[in-house]
């Protein structure tokens, strides 16, 4: 195997990867590993806007973002972690700014800002326009800025580097063990400190907006190690995904003026939310539009509902979002300045995995026992900011907050420590896995294996779950894990296996469909984007905790339960 | 409907590529154009037959992995869109469609219809970025910057690194992505410092990346997935004459 030493490594190369390698010194030997070129990230994707409470256009407090990011996570979210973003925010953003990133501006040359879902002042009173944002491209501009940081501090980057295993040896991390894709070599990183940063799991939904990278690598590749995932039974669906593709429409269209419609032409959110309406937080607004088709109200009778742009005007649509008007003429060939769009949810976020303090430092137990040397930032953490129910802009926030806080971190702790010597079995695991998918000879093929997945966990584990239907899925997702002891692949090359790296990530994504499963069976209650038929209520006696699921071979998992850092804000109902 | 697809099939860099005919049926209107690859390359694996590797990712024309030219345009016949927001309602039944890598010598065909387009990150490298100090957080909108300015920023800023500019372009030039790269920070304080130092690094890097120049011809800005407009390019010779 090649070896390669490192004093951090970084492991994905989105917003929270890049955000962690800008805060790290010049001194120390870096490199990025990323199974894409860097700014082909999913980070790229995000429209909407990042939120601070700069006040740019009318009153605004950091304390207003921190309760609405609290009332948001339906309680679950922990009160100093989220205290800390949101203080954080208005600095990220004047960082973000001298950096170059080019934010769109009002007329006396200040950063623009628009309102967004369950983003308030006064205490949740009414909309607040906090987010700050480039058109509807929020996401890539921050992208592609990060990135150019990072090609200025001439970062080592080993693009097209599969990661398939953490190193670890005594409750510390020393390595990961990467696949080159252009020859199928196996590499090992040898290091003082790993920083994981390598996103979510939509992929083991049938219908998402997140790209078919996004398959849950890191989450998995620590689970399989032992360390436990946090809260995943809360995965968020957005609530206007294009029907059928889940393409995302950003919230930011309801944050201009757009309006959801039912069949009978109703603005139907104000039934649920009366003093927010279409701008509720995305599982309110998911759950609705369920509700509405449950009721006959979808269009035609159909499973989707109209987001109706129409009044907004041509002008604005083109000037403010011209990503989403794109969307709708490409795809569906309609015209959003004169037709409504028709849209549905879809699986957009983990708000679970894999558990981290505000430093970013990966905590193994619910005493909060620290992995050394291992940290995670972004949409693989769980900090916990979201809690239950992410807002929307706070993702950014997060990865650029939490990122940056796990580079600063993992730099100090790589300034004071020594390279440990690598266990005698490091790199096993994967090797193992690798030859057994090569020499199996007559089975399923990956793809026959992930399309069942996928729609398994889309009937039976997305916006409203019941008993019944996660133990039926609980079983078949288990025989879809026998099956896959037998996956076989027509490619047996080293060089650009793709089959190879896809039956590598099918692997994690049955790992972390298990603990979404596992842990939604479990909570028998509704919080947040958790909705269970058979238990509607929240139930804070018991529930208001969060689990932390750690892998058992060849069983179910197993939980243990976490306390939910409370105190600023009182836990009270959540409405809207 | 049924296609005919002439698709280039080459395994590796140094080996020479071919086109080989697939003919794909039960396509659908509303398919993408990657959609119906899948479906082509799940029927190959079913064969045991090693499936035709491409870029993409996003499937919604923000990531810029994606690339292909499709008989003969880069991200194929419609405008203002990548090749993977294509759908196939584009095409008629019966059609042959011939699929293609980008042809540059700076992008390596690196297996079938992928290519390695490093070649932009040794251009970024040399300037495209704006060395901040490290130090105190500043005031508040400490930067105002007029809106039409930021604007014209984030158009150019809107590019994907796709490399579609270069794909169309006979001469292979990389000047589209260069000139909107050098044009968003033109635009912004934050890029003043550094100005003339940028202009000439990057275009020295373009050079000896060895993409090659500008004649002129539209090309790129006809085939730009995000519509960059080709007044970045002279806005480019501009500053670069200004300096030099």
């Amino acid at each position: 195997m090649n070896k390669h030493q490192y004093d951090v490594i970084v492991i994905g190369a989105g917003g929270a990867g890049l955000s962690a390698v800008a805060a790290i010194p010049k001194g120390l030997k870096v490199a990025v590993l990323s199974k894409l070129f860097p700014f082909r990230s999913h980070t790229g994707a995000a429209q909407g806007g990042i939120s601070a409470a700069l006040g740019n256009l009318e009153e605004d407090n950091p304390l207003w973002h921190a309760y609405d990011t609290v009332k948001g996570s339906d309680y679950l979210g922990d009160q100093d972690a989220i205290i800390q973003m949101c203080n954080d925010a208005p600095d990220a953003i004047f960082d973000l700014e001298r950096k170059g990133l080019p934010f769109s501006r009002l007329g006396n040359g200040k950063i623009s800002q628009r309102p967004f879902g369950g983003h308030t002042k006064n205490w949740g009173e009414s909309p607040v326009r906090r987010a700050c944002h480039s058109a509807d491209r929020t996401g890539h501009m921050i992208l592609h800025t990060l990135y150019q940081q990072a090609l200025r501090r001439e970062t080592n980057f080993f693009d097209e580097f599969q990661v398939v295993e953490i190193i670890t040896k005594d409750n510390s991390c020393c390595g990961v063990v990467a696949v080159k894709l252009s020859t199928g070599e196996r590499h090992v990183f040898h290091s003082k400190s790993v920083i994981l940063a390598t996103g979510g799991y939509g992929r083991c939904f049938k219908v998402t907006s997140n790209a078919l990278s996004l398959t849950g690598d890191g989450m998995a590749i620590c689970y399989q190690k032992g360390i436990p995932l946090q809260d995943m039974e809360f995965v968020q669906f957005h609530p206007t995904g294009l029907h059928p593709l889940g393409i995302l429409i950003t919230e930011g269209a309801r944050g201009e003026g757009g309006i959801l419609v039912n069949s009978r032409g109703e603005r139907f959110m104000e039934r649920y939310a009366p003093s927010i309406k279409d701008l509720a937080p995305r599982d309110i607004v998911s759950r609705s539009i369920y509700e509405e088709i449950k009721a006959g109200r979808g269009i035609d009778a159909k499973d989707f509902v109209h987001l109706d742009l129409t009044h907004l005007g041509r002008k604005l649509l083109d000037e403010k979002l011209p990503d989403v008007t794109g969307f709708a003429r490409t795809y569906l060939n309609i015209e959003p300045a004169d037709e409504p769009i028709p849209v549905k949810p879809t699986t957009h976020y983990a708000m679970g995995g894999i558990p981290t303090d505000v430093d970013g430092r990966v905590i193994i137990d619910p005493d909060g026992s620290i992995m050394h040397g291992l940290y995670a930032s972004g949409e693989c953490a769980c900090v916990s900011v979201h809690g239950a129910n992410r807002l929307g802009t706070n993702s950014l926030l997060d990865l650029v907050v939490f990122g940056k806080r796990a580079g600063q971190h993992a730099s100090i702790y790589s300034e004071s420590s020594k390279l440990s010597e690598l266990p005698s079995d490091a790199g096993y695991d994967s090797e193992s896995f690798l030859q057994q998918v090569r020499s199996n000879t007559r089975g399923p093929k990956v793809y026959e294996i992930r399309e069942k997945m996928q729609e398994i966990m889309m009937d039976y584990c997305s916006v409203f779950r019941n008993e019944e239907g996660m133990k039926k899925c609980a079983s078949l997702l288990s025989e879809l894990r026998e099956d896959f002891q037998k996956v076989t692949i027509s490619d047996k090359s080293n060089f650009y296996n793709y089959e190879m790296m896809a039956a590598f990530e099918l692997s994690c994504m049955l790992d972390v469909s298990e603990a979404t499963l596992h842990g939604a069976m479990l909570r028998k209650e509704s919080r947040g984007a958790h909705s269970r038929e058979d238990y509607p209520d929240r139930n804070d006696q018991d529930w208001l905790k969060h689990t932390l699921c750690y892998q058992e071979k060849g069983n179910d998992p197993t939980f243990k339960f976490k306390n939910v850092n409370l105190g600023k804000f009182e836990v009270k109902a959540r409405v809207y | 409907m049924q296609l005919t697809l002439k698709i280039w099939r080459q395994s590796s860099a140094e080996s020479t590529g071919f086109f080989e005919k697939y003919i794909v049926d039960n396509v659908t209107a509303d398919m993408s154009f990657f959609e119906m690859l899948d479906m082509l390359n799940n029927d190959l694996i079913k064969q045991n037959k090693s499936p035709i590797v491409f870029d993409h990712d996003c499937r919604e024309g923000i990531c810029g992995t994606c690339g292909l030219v499709i008989n003969g345009r880069a991200h194929g016949p419609l405008k203002g869109v990548t090749a993977c927001q294509l759908h196939m309602r584009t095409f008629k039944n019966g059609e042959t469609l011939t699929v293609e890598p980008w042809r540059a010598k700076s992008f390596k065909v690196i297996k079938d219809l992928a290519v390695d387009r490093q070649a932009f990150d040794k251009i970024m490298e040399a300037g495209g970025y704006i060395s901040v100090k490290t130090g105190g957080a500043p005031d508040a909108n400490a930067m105002p910057i007029f809106k039409e300015n930021a604007d014209e920023a984030f158009d150019s800023a809107t590019c994907i690194g796709c490399g579609a500019c270069v794909a169309a372009c006979k001469n292979s030039s990389a000047m589209l992505f260069v000139g909107a790269k050098v044009n968003q920070y033109a635009q912004l304080p934050q890029g003043q410092v550094e100005h003339s130092k940028r202009v000439k690094n990057m275009v020295e890097a373009m050079d000896s990346a060895g993409f090659g120049n500008c004649t002129n011809t539209g090309a790129c800005e006809a085939e730009c997935p995000k519509e960059i407009s080709i007044s970045n390019i002279i806005k480019l010779n501009k500053e670069y004459l200004k300096f030099h």
